[in-house]
């Protein structure tokens, strides 16, 4: 299995065939002057795997019709008679060139011909306009060749992720190398062929092995084949086999992402001049739908910049360049322990932006970035899964499931735990003798732990991994009719807000692991048992209320204003006091956003005549830091309807607007009375924007109501906002108003 | 020969096989499915929205016997089954003509 035997094996066909040409030629007496006998594709390299086509294309000078049917007869017949599948074309010179622009895998099969027999004239002179048109009309043929291949990546996935790939077709895979060397002929960009060599040498060991354990030509890889394979090409086993070729399609897939990278830049440049780039966060700046670094940035300044670019990036659907992942790989120092806050979110960020996330995981990933954040990613890197219900290798089906559960964010009260438990849940895979579910437990916490949540949630998370099967098992073996089957869950589950992460956990790994796994049925069963447990317990409640110190209190008794600001760590603490009016709260969220301050957390609750509310904000990039006197004296003059908040609000949504986003699942917003407070509480659950707290709050003063207390976390990229509302004299609304206003609340949210 | 059909509750499979298993039948088929007989849809309450199950999930198990085994056969299925309440399901047997093992052409009750 090598080179050197598919090139003996192509040499051997040559003469076979070059005997039979001359047969032909000689018993229809044509001469050789007007035909000649090439190779194109694999073959015209010299490369004839055990079961591959004999891609051969015969030029002719223009002989007729007849004489021509009378030629292929007698040259082909022959051949037929074996069991070699031949895939022939007759054409003159024009023709090839051509059926070459109108199908680009005719070209780049020419790119490849090679001269058997005949008159070689003929050969040369196609060869070298094959090659000239290539050349000539690259932009014309680029866009066909990049369609083709989204077109083949779509169909066949990608090789190193896949449990059953396709060594030619799928991306990574022998189709995107000889797309490489088609793009090295152009000679109008560098291409690293020497980066895949190995890689092509292996793919094509591997497909030449399968080809002899299958006796066909099969280039999909079955589970069935494996073993063959694996031993024919004496690696230790299979596991060991898939590793090297995911290994490889890595290399082919990156060299081939960032030759296009190259193109890319080439085209823009010679189409239009770039545009400016713009600063989008500490560091970052965007251009022509990618992200790259600040060149006057210091990169070693700043450990947190390599989340916050993956984080930005995928939110806002730009592509990370290249080069920005390779500088940061040489120059980043690692993130301190616990990590900071904004890091820790960033991540939330990057996982929830769905469809996006893998492409800037990928990125990272490639350049040894998330290995070093997330040391415990090494091992389930390309770590195949012999289990017929998967599809993935275990990082990808992680990745895949952290995908599916975005779309549940909406169900959960803690969206930022669902999603770090999705990317992590088999994490504990790949360790022989040890239950990846119970493993996985132990390493969650130390992880989570450096990533800097509290106890109570890495406890959370620590469940959620262990019972990730849970839920799934119980529903498929035990008898839900039976009160001991909910009691066993309760055993391990406690409250309504862990199954409900739980449950969306199950949800979001069966669908990734696919339909074999996740089946209606399953899915009907699951939530029959969820729906059994959440009976059985007390509910979820709200979030709770602040909790007032007495100098709170005795500062509120006052009745003036009062703000009071502390930087903590890269954030802001600011506390304010102020006397209670309708519309309080969209006025200080307004006045923070406009000094352009997020907001990440925040608590507020009116008491007598005056309300006491706790901000932690985080500063916008290149904005001046805020100052106690300067935030009093603009919330005075709000209050005072000095400056038009609305306006300048608006301009800030606007924005803001400019920047592309990403699709993102729809706000929900839920509205329940609540005996224990006497108030309606209303949850809003979107994706954070600027102006969304000030649009929910308004939109609610508006209503006529009033908000007693709030409850606001900034989770990743998602808000999820709890507001007390009451009458004016302080009573929970009716179901049917509350309904109303939760209505109202929403459709607004829909339209920002 | 005889296709005996049994339809099952889902958590009651793992005991339906072990139980045919030890009665030396090892091959079934075995299919996710839902409906419903006397037992009805239910009507779940849930947060205080009431909503109606149509349709209860099943297992449905398919076995090839000699017809000498029938009565034995379904006899081990109904004890395994059987919870005693209602929707635990119901088993039968219908007769069936031909049978051909794919791999080797053996017929009848050869292949079963």
């Amino acid at each position: 299995m090598g080179t050197r035997e598919r090139r003996e094996r192509s040499d051997q066909i040559d003469g076979e065939l070059s005997t039979l040409f001359h047969d032909a030629l000689s018993r229809l007496d044509i001469t050789e002057n007007n035909i000649a006998l090439t190779a194109v594709g694999g073959y015209g390299r010299g490369e004839l795997s055990p079961g591959s086509d004999l891609d051969i294309l015969l030029l002719h000078a223009g002989l007729s019709p007849e004489k021509l049917k009378e030629f292929v007869n007698a040259f082909l017949y022959p051949l037929w008679s074996t069991n070699r599948k031949v895939d022939y074309s007759l054409r003159t010179k024009s023709e090839t060139l051509t059926a070459a622009q109108d199908d680009i895998k005719v070209t780049l099969g020419l790119l490849d011909i090679r001269h058997i027999c005949g008159n070689a004239n003929l050969t040369d002179d196609v060869a070298s306009s094959a090659l000239e048109q290539w050349q000539k009309e690259y932009k014309k043929n680029l866009p066909k060749l990049r369609a083709s291949l989204d077109e083949r990546h779509e169909r066949a996935g990608e090789l190193a992720y896949l449990l059953e790939p396709d060594l030619k077709e799928a991306r990574g895979g022998l189709r995107d190398i000889n797309s490489l060397r088609a793009l090295a002929r152009l000679d109008v960009i560098e291409v690293a062929l020497d980066r895949v060599a190995a890689a092509e040498s292996i793919l094509m060991n591997v497909r030449d092995a399968l080809h002899e354990t299958s006796q066909r030509e099969r280039d999909q890889l079955l589970f069935t084949e494996q073993d063959k394979v694996a031993a024919l090409l004496n690696y230790a086993d299979a596991d060991v086999l898939m590793l090297e070729v995911a290994k490889s399609a890595r290399a082919v897939d990156y060299t081939a992402s960032r030759t296009w990278d190259r193109i890319d830049r080439l085209e823009r440049r010679s189409i239009f001049k770039r545009s400016r780039p713009v600063g989008v966060a500490k560091g970052l700046v965007a251009f022509d739908g990618e992200l790259a670094i600040d060149e006057a940035y210091e990169i070693e300044s700043d450990p947190a910049l390599g989340l916050r670019a993956a984080a930005i990036a995928a939110q806002r659907g730009l592509h990370l360049t290249v080069d920005a992942c390779v500088d940061m790989a040489s120059q980043l120092r690692d993130l301190p322990t616990p990590w900071p806050r904004q890091s820790r979110e960033d991540l939330v960020t990057l996982i929830g932006a769905g469809e996006h996330m893998i492409e800037t995981f990928e990125a990272l990933d490639q350049e040894g970035l998330i290995a070093r954040w997330i040391p415990e990613w090494s091992h389930v890197r390309f770590l195949p899964q012999r289990n017929v219900l998967h599809r993935h290798t275990v990082d990808r089906h992680m990745l895949e499931t952290a995908f599916r559960a975005v779309a549940l964010t909406r169900k959960v009260h803690r969206p930022d735990l669902l999603l770090i438990a999705a990317l992590f849940h088999d994490i504990g895979k790949g360790f022989p003798n040890k239950d990846h579910s119970d493993y996985g437990e132990e390493l969650i916490q130390p992880l989570a732990r450096r990533m800097g949540f509290d106890e109570e949630d890495v406890e959370t998370l620590a469940l959620m991994v262990k019972h990730h099967l849970l839920l799934s098992a119980v529903a498929t073996r035990r008898d839900l009719d039976d009160p001991q089957t909910i009691a066993f869950v309760l055993a391990f589950i406690k409250d309504a807000q862990t199954l409900e992460l739980l449950h969306a956990l199950s949800i979001a790994d069966g669908e990734a692991t696919g339909t074999t796994a996740w089946s209606k049925w399953k899915a009907g069963l699951v939530q029959d048992l969820v729906n059994r447990c959440l009976a059985a317990m007390s509910g979820i409640a709200p979030a709770p209320q602040l909790e007032l110190t007495p100098e709170q209190v005795e500062m509120a008794e006052s009745g003036e204003l009062r703000v009071l600001l502390t930087k903590r760590d890269e954030n802001f603490v600011i506390e304010i006091i102020s006397p209670d009016r309708t519309g309080l709260l969209s006025m200080v969220a307004a006045v923070l956003s406009i000094s352009r301050l997020d907001v990440r957390s925040a608590r507020t609750r009116t008491i007598g005549s005056s309300a006491v509310m706790t901000w932690l904000v985080a500063l916008d990039a290149y904005a001046p830091e805020p100052t106690q006197e300067g935030l009093h004296s603009l919330l005075a003059k709000a209050f005072d309807r000095e400056i038009d908040i609305n306006k300048r609000i608006e301009e800030r949504i606007n924005n803001y607007r400019k920047y592309p986003g990403i699709p993102t699942a729809p706000p929900v917003v839920i509205a329940t009375n609540d005996l224990a407070t006497n108030a309606t509480v209303v949850e809003v659950r979107t994706h954070d924007k600027p102006g969304v707290l000030f649009n929910v709050s308004r939109t609610i003063s508006k209503f006529g109501v009033d908000i007693r207390a709030a409850i606001v976390a900034t989770l990743g990229a998602e808000a999820f906002d709890t507001l007390y509302v009451t009458d004016l004299q302080g009573n929970a609304l009716s179901e049917e108003k509350a309904k109303i206003l939760a209505n109202q609340v929403e459709n607004y949210l829909l339209t920002l | 020969m005889k296709l005996i059909t049994a339809i099952i509750k889902p958590f009651k499979l793992d005991d339906v096989k072990t139980a045919l298993n030890a009665a030396g039948i090892t091959g079934m088929t075995v299919s996710e499915a839902s409906g419903f007989g006397r037992q009805r849809g239910h009507t779940e309450v849930y947060r205080g929205a009431e909503y109606t199950v149509d349709l209860v999930p099943k297992v449905r198990l398919e076995v090839l016997v000699d017809s000498a085994d029938v009565d034995s056969v379904i006899e081990t299925i109904v004890k395994a089954a059987s919870t005693g309440s209602i929707g635990d399901g119901k088993v039968w047997a219908t007769t069936v003509d031909h049978i051909v093992r794919v791999r080797t052409g053996e017929r009848g009750v050869d292949a079963i």
